[in-house]
């Protein structure tokens, strides 16, 4: 008896262990796939999972959700260990690292996924951005984020501006234009609110943070720090590039016009002043939309959505791939290109503000004709439409992110006055030229 | 076992004396004397005879006990030691599939690096500025803890050790709307006791520091305080009582007795202090949200420079050339530790 027992036990045992080990897989139910995916932010939204479950009871969405950086850090080393997920997000400020990297994803381009046959849905410059130096597709676009800006029209009112956002655009054709409404707006600062910036404490001003023109601006030249030499680095023209020069050089104007307040985005002062009223602009990409909606629920109605300065913008959005090395890849295909077919991508923008990147909802009234009532009734879908179909495809090249960081580095510099816009661009550089090259 | 009560004789504290080491060398056990705090000195002597003891106690198991951790040391600690040491000598780019070689290249350009001289200051700054109060801090909340009347005395240790076991990002969040320029609760009360601006805790080399070393002191100073009330509860109440008798007020005997004995245990939290300070990596990153360290790098450090360097820059040959620099500047630092422990412990046996 005691044998028998401590047989038992043992067989339990190892049983236990092969199990955790994998050697012995538990039986199979009718075959259900679970589709692991990485991603950052809201590219992947809730509203999917319980929807796509619905169509496909047998498919369980696994979502791994990491910072911006920090996810597509992991990746990297995901794919050196070949451990990948079956999905992978990447934003377009890492795009032009992995478009040098295409050999590491499925080609898309290739039968099962033929990605071909629905490249027409799709904005051409967002479709290019998952493409690799070789012509490779290794990735399908998400949501644009084209560029507008949100402006708070009791803020406008008391400070003698117009509120209609037609006028409220025509306020700004220009950057310089803007840069001088911004300088109208905070003469009329009152003297109590002028004092508590003299006094080092909270200051008050136009915009939330006036370095954010200068990827707005960057964004909207036809090309960055990078030209496409159809080679696998691309060749490197940021300190010779005009638009970079005055993209830099338009941001410390508005710096030197003091048209900010001294807060930064993504902070939690930020969202304090948001709901506070400290600042009366944010240049918000479609996807900022929904970020203020959860940050500042009280200030409903008191937003509005006006064109951006200079015609038109983009910040972010990104691609769903697949790695090489996915495990479950026809199952993830049929979940991503299900998400981002034009009909989900029209529920995503109505629930969470993400603008479609398929072009072909463009001329769809339901798109055209949305309002939305926590902007004032703004029509966002066309407003936002305008915008993305005024840009140009920009080449994104291979470490943009870190020189994106270095220039932001230089004018947070400028801004808080401990180097002037010269030295900072000077080392901004020479910093550049030791880490890119 | 007369291996064992030489030790204890030898040890600096006056409380062992014959009659309690007599009854240590009732119980057998060779790690007994390894446990008393003894002078190093005399217990060099000893250790071939303990060595022995063991072997004769427990022939051969002695490895197959510590095979674990040697096996899981060799996969996860000296593997990438030496992997990241070969790596160090090549231009790695982890997508490359090829990887030049260039000699000492990357070290040469690390000691020309100004970058990386700035993220040594500021880690040996914010170890400061972490160490030293939290030091303070936690040998007093251990005198407190050791009462003898205090009330829920377990209930108060085990708090201690909350701030241990909160995520860092939790932590970043709640530090970040402390430390907020415009809307922080830190410059609010400032505020009120009519300091006249806001200090900026991200922007400003010295308060960001200070910043940082209060998330560090607040997550450690609970542990610490628990590893020096372990030291003071095994302090003999014998000397305590003969300090009692000769009239000493409580501050004297704080500093007479309880002092004098905590201090190996001083030392051994300033060694793990330091190997943790120069490791600093979570604070600083959550701090400014980027791994740069700031926009003057201000309060980059070592491993948020190497971290940069490996994932941002994508030079992992690079980023292993300043991990082994970390290691060197450890080391460096150890020896001193070493030698200071050594100095004290010899003057003591004077």
């Amino acid at each position: 008896m005691k044998v028998m027992r401590n047989l038992k036990r043992i067989s339990a045992l190892l049983l236990t262990v092969f199990v955790t080990l994998g050697l012995v897989q538990p039986a199979k139910a009718a075959t259900p796939v679970t589709i692991t995916i990485w991603s950052f932010g809201n590219v992947i939204e809730p509203w999917a999972i319980t929807e796509y479950k619905k169509l496909h009871p047998e498919v369980t969405l696994q979502i791994k959700k990491g910072e911006l950086d920090a996810h597509h850090q992991s990746l990297i080393t995901a794919f050196l260990a070949k451990k990948t997920p079956d999905i992978a997000a990447v934003e377009v400020s890492y795009s032009g690292y992995f478009r040098s990297y295409p050999s590491y994803f499925e080609d898309l381009r290739k039968a099962p996924y033929n990605a071909g046959t629905i490249e027409k849905d799709y904005l051409d410059w967002r479709w290019d951005q998952g493409v690799g130096y070789d012509g490779t597709v290794f990735g399908l676009p998400t949501d644009v984020g084209g560029m507008q800006v949100a402006y708070r029209v009791d803020l406008f009112k008391k400070h003698g501006l117009p509120t209609d956002r037609k006028a409220v655009g025509a306020l700004w054709p220009t950057w310089e234009k803007f840069i001088s409404t911004g300088q109208k707006y905070n003469s009329k600062l009152t003297t109590a609110e002028k004092d508590s910036c003299k006094k080092k404490k909270i200051c008050y001003g136009f915009i939330d943070n006036a370095g954010t023109i200068y990827n707005a601006v960057l964004n909207q030249a036809s090309a960055k720090y990078y030209e496409n030499n159809n080679t696998k680095d691309g060749k490197l023209i940021y300190s010779t590039n005009p638009a970079v020069k005055k993209a830099f050089d338009t941001t410390t104007k508005a710096l030197k016009a003091n048209i900010g307040t001294r807060i930064n985005s993504f902070t939690s002062d930020w969202n304090v002043g948001m709901n506070n009223g400290i600042f009366a602009t944010i240049l918000a990409p479609a996807w900022m939309m929904d970020y203020i909606k959860q940050q500042a629920p009280k200030t409903k109605g008191k937003w509005d959505i006006a064109d951006l300065p200079g015609g038109g913008g983009n910040l972010g959005g990104s691609q769903l791939t697949i790695p090489k090395s996915a495990k479950n890849k026809t199952a993830a295909w049929e979940f991503m290109s299900w998400y981002l077919a034009p009909a989900q991508q029209l529920t995503i923008f109505k629930k969470y503000g993400l603008f479609p990147s398929a072009s072909s909802l463009y001329d769809d009234a339901a798109l055209k004709n949305y309002k939305d009532p926590f902007f004032n009734n703004a029509p966002v879908g066309s407003i936002y439409t305008a915008g993305a179909l005024q840009l140009k495809p920009i080449f994104e090249g291979k470490k943009q992110r870190a020189i994106d960081n270095i220039f932001g580095q230089a004018l947070s510099r400028v801004a808080i006055g401990k180097q002037t816009p010269a030295a900072a661009w000077q080392q901004a550089l020479s910093e550049i030229k030791k880490s890119v090259g | 076992m007369n291996n064992t009560s030489p030790v204890a004789d030898a040890s600096q504290t006056s409380g062992n004396s014959n009659g309690r080491g007599g009854r240590r060398t009732a119980a057998p056990s060779p790690w007994r004397a390894d446990a008393q705090p003894g002078a190093p000195r005399k217990r060099k002597k000893t250790s071939r005879d303990e060595a022995g003891s063991i072997r004769a106690l427990n022939p051969g198991w002695g490895y197959i006990f510590t095979a674990p951790f040697f096996i899981m040391f060799l996969i996860f600690g000296l593997a990438p030691v030496v992997y990241s040491t070969y790596i160090a000598f090549f231009n790695w780019d982890p997508l490359e599939l090829e990887h030049p070689f260039v000699g000492l290249d990357n070290f040469a350009l690390l000691l020309d690096d100004g970058q990386f001289w700035m993220a040594v200051g500021n880690t040996f700054s914010i170890w400061f500025f972490s160490t030293i109060p939290a030091m303070i801090m936690s040998i007093g909340l251990a005198a407190i803890l050791r009462n003898p009347n205090l009330r829920g005395a377990t209930f108060w240790r085990t708090i201690l050790l909350v701030p241990n076991i909160t995520s860092v990002l939790a932590i970043a969040i709640i530090f970040g709307q402390l430390f907020g320029r415009d809307f922080g609760l830190i410059n609010l009360m400032l505020d009120i006791f009519g300091f006249d601006r806001h200090i900026d805790w991200i922007t400003e080399q010295i308060p960001s520091h200070i910043a940082i070393a209060t998330m560090i002191t607040w997550r450690w100073v609970g542990y610490n305080s628990l590893i020096f009330l372990a030291a003071m509860l095994a302090i003999p109440n014998e000397l305590y009582e003969s300090a009692s008798l000769d009239g000493a007020s409580k501050w004297q005997t704080f500093r007479y007795v309880t002092l004098p004995q905590l201090r190996n245990t001083i030392t051994f939290v300033l060694i793990v202090g330091t190997i943790g300070g120069l490791q600093v990596f979570a604070e600083p990153l959550t701090l400014g949200g980027n791994f740069n360290g700031g926009d003057s790098r201000q309060f980059s450090t070592l491993t948020l420079f190497l971290y940069e360097q490996a994932f941002v820059n994508n030079k992992w040959g690079y980023a292993a050339a300043v991990g082994i620099m970390i290691t060197l500047i450890v080391l460096v630092i150890s020896a001193i530790n070493f030698w200071l422990t050594r100095r004290i412990a010899s003057e003591d046996s004077k």
